[in-house]
Formats: structure tokens, sequence, C-alpha cells
């Protein structure tokens, strides 16, 4: 069974997508069942690859039996062995958060949200786990179009926002395939490892520097790299919660994850970091990416979208992280990978409780939560915390990593950035503990204006939240061994 | 703002020119795409699968994988356009009146408040925008329809041998249901195939595909590997393989199909399932 896992992984979801889909016509309470055991599957399968990859090492799994390069082949090794569980936890935590939520907010269309969710899973796990260009870009165009359907339904704006993603996302999309169609004119290869093997001879070529560039840009614009960032925010923010709970914190990761993939194993780092002499040049516009994200988001009086400005402002985390071009700049974009994705995925489904509750999450709507909801605001403070960078919380780790790769590539601006965002994080955070703490202040007329007791959001809601803010601190705290035994083994040993 | 983006698109452009000349000549039979893969597939593609047509080969079976995420595609397509457009009787505020039509005499009847008409072959429902459809069309198009849909049939079935296969069999099939929407009204095509029938038929077709790979993995062999299915169906592994192929593309003629269908339905309609266009 355990030769299967790659296989189950992503074809358990893509399946259960669609019992779901026939199941929505005929009995809509089956639907949730169904999607909560296919994503446990998935999640399954994706802690036992890991546990193989360490076993192990490299899995390659071969679909149709094809070897490649003439067939399709899926590829494990330690990079992608964790980002596997990270992706299916946090979307198999959500499902479970948002059941009361999406049964409040599309009685009439159960069915097809959760076919769309279990579809943009499944794209998500096979841009992950797929060791082929193209097969890439097949599972990419399933989780950008679920992405839209899913944002697109929410509030007012939402559908417009939306569409501005869709130009945007579009386009990106385009670009990688255009970069993989030059790469398949010079190599004749789609295969990753392949095309590995067959480029160094022709790093000189303009095509396939163009290729890697355009590549790098589609990527980018999919990640919302700064300057190519406008569009998230919008539509982030006017999605409906369980939606942006599951692409917020998954889909610039994953894509961050595809920007790593084809700096170590399609083209080497010494390609992308010395011939290509641009890497000082993307390190500032990550630092411009954080320093913006971080005051937009000072700018903000509504809680999600001072969020969204914060994802910006992580994507230029990693984006420089990677692009430092030495070990520990590296390790922290990877391991920021999977704290950020946890994070992310905390304040959010917060977000997700407070709209479930309250309807509303501008900052006047946030006064006296702590008093109302304390588990949900326990929540927010771990996740802020951890986006803050405060130890034992995993976002400390791999922002110390990030500082410590900064330094010793000598660039001081992106560790000057790091240290600036995570300030501005302090005073973003704890203005909004303030409204929720203190407000609203006692009225000295003599109105009885005491706000009544405790009203929490649902267990089921409280219940995948608290999970996820336990976990934030055990990874935090498992740092070293995540470190030690996988990321070290995910970059090649060339770098240092 | 209009200048620098064109002044983005001059220089992107520039830069995709630029790096073209390095590309092999145009249609040189000696550049890596030609002399890398190629040769295995032309030569070996009848004698792995069976299947005489190398591009079939090479889309469902070398490379099924990507074709059944791209039907997924599709069907994901399908729906979202459902998700989104859709509008269930619940969100239409007021009790709509209705409009029907005496078919023979053309006497129009409303009835307001919710109040329903049984079905009969007597009086058909109409909106209020409602316009006669022309016999010349109408008429036109039910003799057409018959032989769209068995040419649709035969491009399915035939895309082993010549161009063909599930995609353009089912576009082929969709457009013969459409066509009857066109040609009459929504509210006939969506008699003869329902909104829940397409939204089954729709998933259902992929499921097929999938089902078809997950059959081989259950039978001891990797995800769509099809030499799995010589033991059920009586065949050599190579033969199997050729049949595995006619499995999926069936599937995927289905999910086209419906897939099409239930896009023009609601799209045309605007979600409400009235008249259409």
């Amino acid at each position: 069974m355990s030769e299967q896992y790659p296989a189950l992984l992503v074809v358990v979801p893509l399946l259960s997508a669609l019992v779901v889909s026939i199941a929505g016509w005929i009995n809509k309470r089956l639907c949730f069942p169904i999607a909560v055991a296919a994503l446990g599957v998935a999640a399954w399968s994706a802690v036992g690859l890991l546990l193989r990859v360490l076993d192990e090492g490299v899995i390659v799994y071969k679909l149709g039996g094809w070897s490649p390069p003439m067939g399709i082949a899926y590829y494990i090794d330690y990079l992608n062995g964790l980002v596997l569980p990270v992706v299916s936890i946090v979307a198999l935590l959500n499902l479970i958060a948002n059941k009361k939520g999406i049964e409040q907010q599309f009685p009439d269309k159960i069915g097809p949200f959760y076919t769309l969710y279990l579809l943009m899973v499944t794209g998500l796990l096979g841009i992950v786990v797929t060791g082929d260009a193209f097969n890439l870009y097949v599972l990419l165009e399933i989780a950008a179009l679920t992405g839209y359907g899913l944002l697109a339904m929410g509030e007012e704006r939402a559908p417009l926002a939306t569409l501005n993603y869709l130009y945007m996302g579009t386009i990106g999309a385009c670009f990688y395939l255009l970069g993989v169609g030059y790469l398949y004119i010079v190599t004749g290869s789609l295969n990753m490892v392949d095309i590995a093997r067959l480029l160094p001879p022709l790093y000189q070529s303009k095509a396939v520097m163009a290729a890697f560039i355009i590549c790098m840009v589609g990527v980018w614009l999919k990640m919302a790299f700064f300057p190519l960032h406008a569009w998230l925010p919008n539509a982030y923010t006017y999605a409906n919660s369980a939606a942006s709970s599951l692409i917020a914190p998954l889909v610039t990761k994953v894509m961050i994850y595809v920007m790593i993939r084809l700096m170590l194993t399609v083209f080497t780092p010494e390609f992308a970091f010395t011939t290509l002499a641009v890497s000082n040049a993307i390190v500032w516009l990550a630092v411009i990416a954080i320093v913006m994200g971080a005051v937009l988001a000072l700018a903000e009086r509504n809680l999600k979208k001072m969020l969204t400005y914060i994802v910006v402002a992580e994507v230029g985390y990693m984006v420089g992280g990677a692009w430092l071009g030495n070990r520990d700049g590296m390790t922290g974009a990877i391991l920021h990978i999977v704290n950020d994705a946890l994070m992310t995925l905390c304040v959010f489904m917060v977000v997700g409780n407070i709209v479930y509750k309250v309807k509303g999450y501008a900052f006047e709507d946030l006064q006296g939560l702590f008093r109302k909801m304390p588990f949900t605001m326990g929540a927010l403070v771990i996740g802020a915390m951890s986006i803050i960078g405060v130890p034992p919380t995993c976002g400390f780790f791999s922002k110390w990593y990030l500082i410590v790769g900064a330094i010793s590539a000598g660039h001081y601006g992106f560790m000057a950035a790091l240290i600036f965002s995570s300030l501005v994080s302090v005073v973003l955070f704890f203005r909004v503990f303030e409204i929720c703490f203190y407000e609203p202040f006692a009225d000295h007329h003599g109105h009885d204006n005491h706000p009544g007791g405790m009203d929490e959001a649902p267990v089921s809601m409280v219940v995948p939240l608290l999970i996820v803010a336990v976990i934030l601190i055990v990874v935090g705290l498992y740092t070293g061994d995540i470190v030690n035994h996988v990321i070290q083994f995910a970059i090649p040993e060339t770098m240092v | 703002m209009k200048i620098i983006g064109l002044i983005i698109t001059v220089v992107t452009g520039a830069l995709l020119f630029y790096a073209a000349g390095d590309f092999p000549a145009w249609s040189d039979p000696a550049s890596p795409a030609s002399t890398y893969l190629s040769p295995h597939f032309i030569e070996k593609t009848m004698e792995e699968t069976s299947v005489p047509n190398i591009v079939t080969a090479v889309l469902a079976d070398y490379r099924s994988f990507d074709t059944m995420f791209e039907t997924a595609v599709i069907f994901s397509a399908g729906v979202v356009c459902f998700f989104l457009l859709r509008i269930s009787r619940r969100e239409d505020e007021e009790p709509e009146t209705r409009y029907y039509r005496h078919v023979l005499t053309g006497v129009t009847i409303q009835l307001k408040e919710g109040h329903k008409m049984p079905p009969s072959a007597d009086f058909e429902r109409i909106d209020s925008m409602w316009t006669p459809p022309d016999l010349i069309i109408k008429t036109g198009c039910r003799l057409l329809i018959p032989f769209v849909q068995l040419f649709g049939l035969y491009v399915i079935a035939h895309g082993h041998h010549s161009p063909g296969g599930g995609f353009q069999g089912g576009v082929i099939l969709g457009a013969s249901v459409i066509l009857l929407a066109i040609s009459h009204d929504l509210r006939t095509a969506v008699r003869r195939m329902s909104e829940k029938l397409i939204g089954i038929l729709c998933a259902a077709g992929v499921l097929i595909y999938a089902c078809t790979g997950a059959l081989c993995l259950l039978l001891k062999l990797n995800f769509l590997d099809y030499s799995a299915l010589a033991g059920i169906l009586h065949v050599d592994p190579i033969t199997a393989r050729s049949h595995g192929i006619l499995m999926v593309e069936i599937g995927v003629g289905i999910a086209v199909l419906a897939t099409m269908i239930w896009i023009y339905n609601n799209i045309s309609s605007a979600g409400r399932y009235r008249q259409g266009l």
C-alpha cells in the first residue's frame, strides 16, 4: 500500500471531489464526511511519504507505468516531502473548522463548494508532488481556476476583485507555460530531473536565460511578490472566510515552493545565483516588498485586509531568503514555507470565527472580543506572536535563519527590513489587541454599557483553531529536528 | 499608466524575440524536440500500445495523467460557472408570475403568486420576453441534430485511428444539445437533459477516467497503467492499453459534453434557467 502513497495523495482528493459533486445532487449531508475522509487519507499519505523519504531517500513514482522522460513521474524528496504534509493538514483543519460557516453562507451550494475545495487541494498537492514541468502547469490551472471560483463567492466586491486576480493569475500561468515551452524547445524534455541533466551545456544560451526569467516572473505574479502584488489584498479580503483561509496560507506558499524547486532542481543554484547575477536586485525587491507590505498593513483599519498585506510582506521574506544565495537563507525560506502556512492559517481562521459571530472584521467590530471570544482571541495572540517572531512560536526560528542568512550574505538591507517588519507587526497586532481588550471604553455617564458574557464560536470551529495554535508552538520547539533531518538534505550540497 | 504598460509590453516582447535567436531553426529535424523523445514515440507507439494514432497514444497513455487533469479543469470550469452564476429560487424574493402559452391557439395565460400549471402537452411555459421560434430554423435543427450527434460518437470512437477523441467528440455532442437550446429555447433543452442529470454526468465523466486509473491501482499496478486491465478484459497487456484509452476517451467525451451544456445553460440564462438567449 505504502508504495502507492504518491498516487493516493492526489487521486483520492480528486475522486472524492467528483463523488462529492454527485452527492451534492442526491444528499447534501454526505458531502462533508466524504471531503473530510478524503483529506484525511491525503494527509495520512503525505505524512507516510515524509516518513518514507526520511527512511529511504528520494521516491520516484511512475504514472501509467511509463518511465520518465516518456511518461510523467512523481518525485518526492526532502523538499516536497516537507511541504506535502503541511498543505494537506492545513486543508483538512480548515475544512473541519469551516463546516458551519459554509452551511451558513451557501445553503444551496454546499456540493459545488466542497467540490471546488477538494479540487483546489488536489491541484496544490499535485503541484508540490510532481516531477514534471508540464504536469505542474496543468495542476496550477486546476488550483487557479477553482481558486477564482472560491474567492469570487463572498462580499459584493468579491467578483470584481477576483476578476482582477484572474487576469493577473492567468498571465502568471501563461508566463510559466511559455518558460516551460522554451525549455522544451531547447532540451526536448519536460521531466524536471531530465531537464536539469540536459541543461548545463546550454547555460550560455539566451533561450535558457529567458526561460528562467519568464518562469520566475510568472511564479512571482502567482505569489504576489512586490510589485506584482496588487491583486492579492482585495481578492483575499472580500472572499468568504472558508476560501480565504484555505487560499491565503497555501497558494502563495506553494508558489514559493515552485520557485525554490525551479531554482534548486530544474536549474542549478550556481546558474540562478552566479550566471544570472540578478540575485542582489531580487533581494532588494524583497526588501521593498517587506517594507511596503508592513507600511500598507499599518494603513488599514480592517483586520482581514491588514492580514492580507502581512501575507504580501511574508512573501518578501521567503523570496528574499531564497535569493540570498546561501544555505542559511534557503533554510529560512523553506522553513518559513511551513511556518507561514501554519500561522497564516491561524490568523485567517480567527478572522473566520469573528466573521461567523460578529459578521464583520473592521476594527470597530472587534471591540470587547477578548471577553466575548476568549479562545479565538487566545489563538490570535499565539498567531500574532508567531508572525512577530517571539520564541518559542515557530515564526521566530525561520526569521532567525533568514537574519543569519542575511548577515552571512552581507545583505544588511534585508536584515533591516526583517527587523523593521517585525517591529511593525508588534504595532499592528497590539493595536488590534488593544481594541479587542479595552474597547468599548467605559462610559462615565452611568449608562449600562457592559456587553454581555461569553459568546464564543461553535466548538467545531474553535477546536481546530486551537490545534493550529498548538502546532505553531510545537513546530517551533521541533525546529531543530526539522532543519537537521529534513531541510538540510533538501538543499543541494553545492550551496554553502 | 498606459505608457508604462506599453513600455513593459515592448520590452517583454523584445526579450522573447532576443531569446528566440538561440532556438533551433524552424522545423529543423535535428532540433532537440524532434530528436530526443519523438523518435521513441514514432517508432514504438504501435508496439507498446497498439494504437495507430500517435497523438492519441501520447495524450491518453504516455501522458494520460495530464489529460485526466485537463478533463478535471473542464469539470471545474463547469462547477465554477454553476457555483457563481446559478440563482436558486429561494434567492428570487417574490413568488414569480408564470406565463403559459396554449401551443395550438397561441393564447397566453398568466398565473400570479407562484401558482403552477400541471405539465401537459397543450401548454408550454414561456417568459414575458417570449419570441416565437422560427419554424424553418426549428425544423432544420431538428433534422440536423441526430446527424451531429452520430458524428460526435464517431469522433469519440475513432480517436484511435484518425484525428479525434473524447474532447472533440464531446464538444460536438454538447454543441448538438446547445443547438437545440438555441433553435427552440432553454426550457426545451433542459426538459431533455435536466440540470441534475448534467451535473451528475459532468462528474461521472471524469469519474470514469479517474476510476479507470484507480482500477489499475487496485490490480496492483501503478495508477493509469492500463496493462493491468488485461486480466479483466481477457486480452494481452498491449491490447489492454488500447482498450484502456477507449475507456478514458469515453469518460472525457461525457465530461466535455455535459460541461459544455452546463456552462451554456448557466451563462445564457444568467443562472435563472428561463428561456435563455
